[in-house]
């Protein structure tokens, strides 16, 4: 019996460790204002989070925002967890940021005026491509791109 | 009729063709004394008065008097001048204006039974007169410039497949029509009405209903957009798009139109030198108004009501927003007006009237606020850092929980001759200024700005104690933001 109730409450515990532990939160969509340019976080599939040491989330309307917040606040960096930005094809699924590649092309406007879309894999994002034209860059070829603020044309 | 220069009392298709063709002939005529009189010109100058004779004869009826020969021949020049000029000019007249435009007819028992039919058939310069009635029509492509004229509010219903009308040329009217049910897509921006790298497109009086985009300017200059009524179903931020739209658009109008329920009632981005002007924008779920990367717009005499989140005016220079009403945006992210990264511009005449914060401004520099009211907001103002060169002037504020709140320790914006609700000072000198300087930071605003929660302790007995002493001591509110010259009287200001 001891065993049992024992086995019943380990995923009880775990449940509260696990709330310490900084993970990716959903995104109050319509709710939460973007952390850098105060704008209501609407569009799913722009949306992108940053998540402090501390487990908590900083919500960003585009993955623009996230990128020039970390560039005005030197110290978030080294409390930042997780930098995750919105899958296009699949709107509301977060990705690891260093992991996804973007696409920045005119055709695609992102809200706050960089035009990009990130997606899990080259190939989704080459697919995007054929389509809109404009070009192919990873998470630090983006954060440089938008450092140097370049738009396509 | 027999007489060829009397103009006929009725225009019947017969006698405008004949007129036409009577036009056509003396034209022909006045053209062949034309080019005879040019060759002459040169080698013979007297024939110029001869043949303008001919010429006054034949077409223009214009009065010659008879001159001495030198002046006559000046006077003949000059005229024949004018005339080659005004031939010219009714000859392009002929040619391409729409004298021939003819008017399509579109209903059930008509030669066009659909929108689309009379579109493709239609030549340039038509006019399509869509009669009452109810279609099932969408993606309908204009690519000539023709008039979309509805009469009696016909319906196009666009089923939830696609947009309605895409417009891809210049000079296109779309008058009188009610749109409806426009598909929602996350890959697309299906609109009522979308122009495309147009000019010159006026869009008015239509009502549209539950789109997901409303109207939709794309990479267009010069388009009149008023008098339109978009209404959105006001689901979610995702599913409804914007009312009117504004991508790379420049000298756009927008005036007297109504937007409500969709994501944001007037959006412009990357849109310069519009003027937006008497609409109605409420019940939106973001933004009224939403403009980023936008220089140099006017906005006057509009109202934005009861928005998700009031205004925002992003990332712009040189705006003019006068006598706007800014009223009712509740909510913990709501403002009258957002200011982010705006410069040099001029916010004057507005009414802000509970909101959460009337103004709420970031990194804005250079901006004159003057002659506004804020009544009944929760702050009247939230000047956030990196806030500098504002200036303050001559605003009414009353019944504000808070009328300045701020973070930043010093601010070098300037407040002066203000009419503050919460001034206890005195004018000993009767100049109908306070005497003393009016602080308008509380000592309770900046704990309020620090820990958001503490606001529940808000009229408590403590708190007043605290603001008293503050305003006795003064020790952390920001020592340079004041109003020197707080007068005393409330302005009287004609907002409308």
């Amino acid at each position: 019996m001891k065993t049992l109730f024992l086995l019943l409450s380990l995923p009880f515990f775990a449940l509260l460790l696990s709330g310490c532990e900084a993970k990716q939160q959903p995104i109050p969509y319509g709710q939460a204002n973007c952390t850098h340019c105060q704008m209501t976080v609407s569009d799913k599939r722009y949306a992108s989070e940053l998540v402090l040491k501390t487990g908590k989330a900083l919500y960003f309307d585009a993955s623009e925002c996230m990128i020039k917040y970390l560039e005005d606040n030197a110290d978030a960096k080294e409390k930042a967890k997780m930098f995750l930005v919105t899958d296009f094809n699949t709107p509301e699924k977060l990705i690891d940021a260093d992991k996804a590649i973007f696409l920045q092309s005119k055709n695609l406007p992102s809200p706050m005026g960089m035009f990009l879309t990130a997606f899990t894999n080259r190939a989704a994002a080459t697919e995007m491509q054929e389509k809109n034209g404009g070009r192919i860059l990873t998470w630090n070829e983006t954060v440089q791109a938008v450092k140097r603020n370049e738009r396509p044309e | 009729m027999k007489d060829p220069n009397s103009c006929p009392a009725v225009f019947t298709p017969k006698s405008i063709a004949f007129l036409d063709n009577l036009m056509n002939r003396q034209l022909k005529q006045a053209a062949m004394n034309f080019s005879r009189i040019f060759k002459k010109r040169f080698s013979l100058p007297l024939v110029l008065t001869n043949g303008f004779r001919q010429l006054k004869m034949k077409r223009l009826n214009l009065y010659l008097p008879k001159y001495s020969l030198p002046s006559a021949l000046a006077d003949g020049l000059l005229t024949l001048k004018c005339s080659a000029l005004f031939l010219l000019f009714s000859l392009t007249f002929f040619v391409l204006n729409p004298t021939h435009a003819a008017d399509l007819k579109v209903c059930k028992t008509c030669d066009y039974k659909t929108v689309t039919s009379a579109v493709n058939a239609a030549k340039p310069h038509d006019r399509i007169l869509v009669q009452k009635g109810y279609y099932t029509e969408s993606n309908i492509q204009i690519k000539k410039p023709v008039q979309l004229i509805g009469v009696g509010k016909p319906v196009i219903d666009a089923k939830n497949k696609g947009g309605i009308f895409q417009v891809e040329t210049r000079h296109v009217v779309i008058k009188g029509f009610e749109l409806q049910n426009v598909e929602v897509s996350y890959m697309r921006d299906y609109s009522a009405i979308k122009v495309y790298e147009g000019a010159h497109v006026t869009i008015t009086d239509n009502h549209i209903k539950n789109a997901f985009f409303g109207i939709y300017l794309q990479r267009t200059d010069s388009c009149t957009v008023s008098r339109n009524i978009v209404e959105g179903e006001a689901r979610t931020e995702t599913t409804s798009g914007n009312a009117i739209h504004l991508w790379y658009s420049d000298f756009i109008k927008i005036s007297d139109n109504k937007t409500s329920g969709h994501r944001d009632g007037i959006y412009l981005e990357f849109a310069k030198r519009c003027t937006i002007k008497d609409n109605l924008s409420f019940g939106n779920i973001r933004y009224g108004l939403h403009f980023m990367f936008s220089d140099g717009n006017v906005y006057t005499h509009n109202t934005f009501r009861n928005n998700g989140a009031g205004v925002a005016v992003m990332y712009t220079r040189d705006i003019v927003m006068k006598h706007n009403t800014f009223e009712h945006n509740w909510g913990p992210a709501a403002y009258g007006l957002l200011l982010k990264d705006i410069s040099r511009s001029t916010i004057s005449n507005n009414r802000f009237i509970k909101n959460t914060a009337g103004i709420y401004m970031e990194g804005s520099t250079y901006l004159h606020i003057e002659k506004n009211t804020f009544q009944g907001n929760g702050w009247a103002l939230r000047v956030l850092s990196s806030c500098s060169e504002d200036t303050f002037r001559l605003n009414n504020f009353m019944s504000n929980t808070f009328d300045v709140s701020t973070n930043a320790n010093s601010a070098s914006n300037y407040f002066s001759h203000n009419y503050w609700d919460k001034y206890e000072g005195y004018d000993l000198n009767k100049d109908k200024i306070g005497d003393v300087p009016y602080r308008p930071v509380s000592l309770f605003s900046l704990v309020v700005e620090r820990v958001p929660s503490s606001i529940m302790f808000l009229r408590s007995f403590i708190v007043d104690l605290m603001d008293r002493m503050e305003k006795v001591i003064p020790s952390f509110t920001p020592e340079m933001l004041k109003d020197d010259s707080p007068v005393l009287r409330q302005y009287a200001y004609d907002h409308a």
